[in-house]
């Protein structure tokens, strides 16, 4: 079953043209990293904030309400992107473990990020950041290291990408 | 002048740091990795001050009270970018100094978009009001741009490579 859709999925037209001209494939690329990094440096700021390693003199709540908007539109761009190029090779990825581990691993960061940016205002009011808080935005920001790390290895250790 | 630099680039690929990473079976993506997580701290609390300057998305810090609680490590990401591109360039120096996007992404984009974003973390501490004035706005957007120059270029390098840059 999985098969035949991955099938279907890569054989569509617009995949299939997309993924055949370099300058779409080029521009897909530096938008999927970029968007990344946008995503990844903005939730590690707030993690961090709350953490207490950055920005002590500015509130959390505020940096927090200041990131998300633009952590959430640069999640939606990587995905956009990645999805596009993961179709053009779909069933490369069908067994690919290390693939399955990344999507798993940015899942659970997603989680992560919803859990930070629906808490932070609560975890503020208190005179200093509660232990939970901090482990939160540890896990957090540990899950998007493990993102990238899962995202390097893919080529480097399956050779798809 | 040409000559030296293919000499250094001859010379750091045959450092020790140059051939352990080179030769180790797991090296390699943790290298990545460092690239990747310096550029993630260094692009993203970039974006995030550009974007402010704009004037797009929330308004719920200034400016300058933005760009003081991402300062540190808007830095550290930098250090860290750096430490991690300077070890991928160290492992095939010899390939990337004559690739033409390699080339113009150290040699002119990356020096412009640094130039640039040490004005506008100079600027921004002055811009302390809600609405930033068209300066900043320009500015800004001219940042946000040049850093997805510095990316493409990157990611045009491996579009560059030869049949002797594979092997």
């Amino acid at each position: 079953m999985m098969q035949h859709l991955f099938e279907s999925l890569q054989h569509n037209s617009w995949i299939t043209g997309m993924n055949s001209s370099p300058w779409i494939s080029a521009f897909l690329e530096v938008t999927h990293y970029f968007s990344f990094f946008v995503l990844v440096g903005a939730i590690a700021i707030v993690d961090l904030r709350i953490m207490g390693l950055a920005g002590r003199r500015q509130s959390a709540t505020r940096l927090a309400e200041q990131a998300f908007p633009w952590i959430w539109t640069g999640l939606c761009f990587a995905s956009l992107s990645g999805f596009v190029m993961f179709a053009g090779q779909a069933t490369d990825y069908l067994h690919n473990s290390i693939f399955h581990r990344k999507l798993l691993v940015i899942l659970l960061a997603t989680i992560f990020g919803a859990w930070v940016q629906h808490s932070v205002s609560k975890w503020d009011q208190s005179a200093s950041m509660p232990a939970r808080a901090k482990v939160v935005a540890l896990v957090s920001l540990t899950l998007w290291v493990g993102a990238i790390l899962m995202g390097v290895d893919v080529p480097a250790i399956t050779g798809v990408g | 002048m040409y000559e030296l630099l293919v000499e250094f680039c001859r010379w750091i690929q045959s450092t020790s740091w140059a051939q352990a990473i080179l030769t180790s079976s797991w090296a390699f993506p943790y290298v990545q990795l460092t690239h990747f997580t310096g550029l993630s701290l260094w692009i993203g609390t970039n974006a995030l001050l550009d974007l402010r300057l704009l004037g797009a998305g929330k308004k719920r810090q200034t400016a300058a009270q933005l760009s003081d609680a991402l300062l540190v490590w808007n830095w550290i990401g930098f250090g860290i970018a750096v430490l991690g591109g300077f070890l991928l360039f160290s492992i095939s120096a010899t390939i990337y100094i004559r690739n033409p996007a390699f080339r113009i992404k150290l040699g002119v984009l990356l020096p412009l978009a640094l130039l640039l974003h040490v004005v506008v973390q100079r600027k921004a501490c002055a811009w302390d009001q809600e609405d930033t004035p068209m300066t900043a706005k320009l500015i800004g957007l001219a940042e946000l741009t040049l850093w997805f120059c510095v990316a493409s270029a990157a990611v045009l390098i491996p579009y560059f490579f030869g049949p002797a840059d594979l092997q």
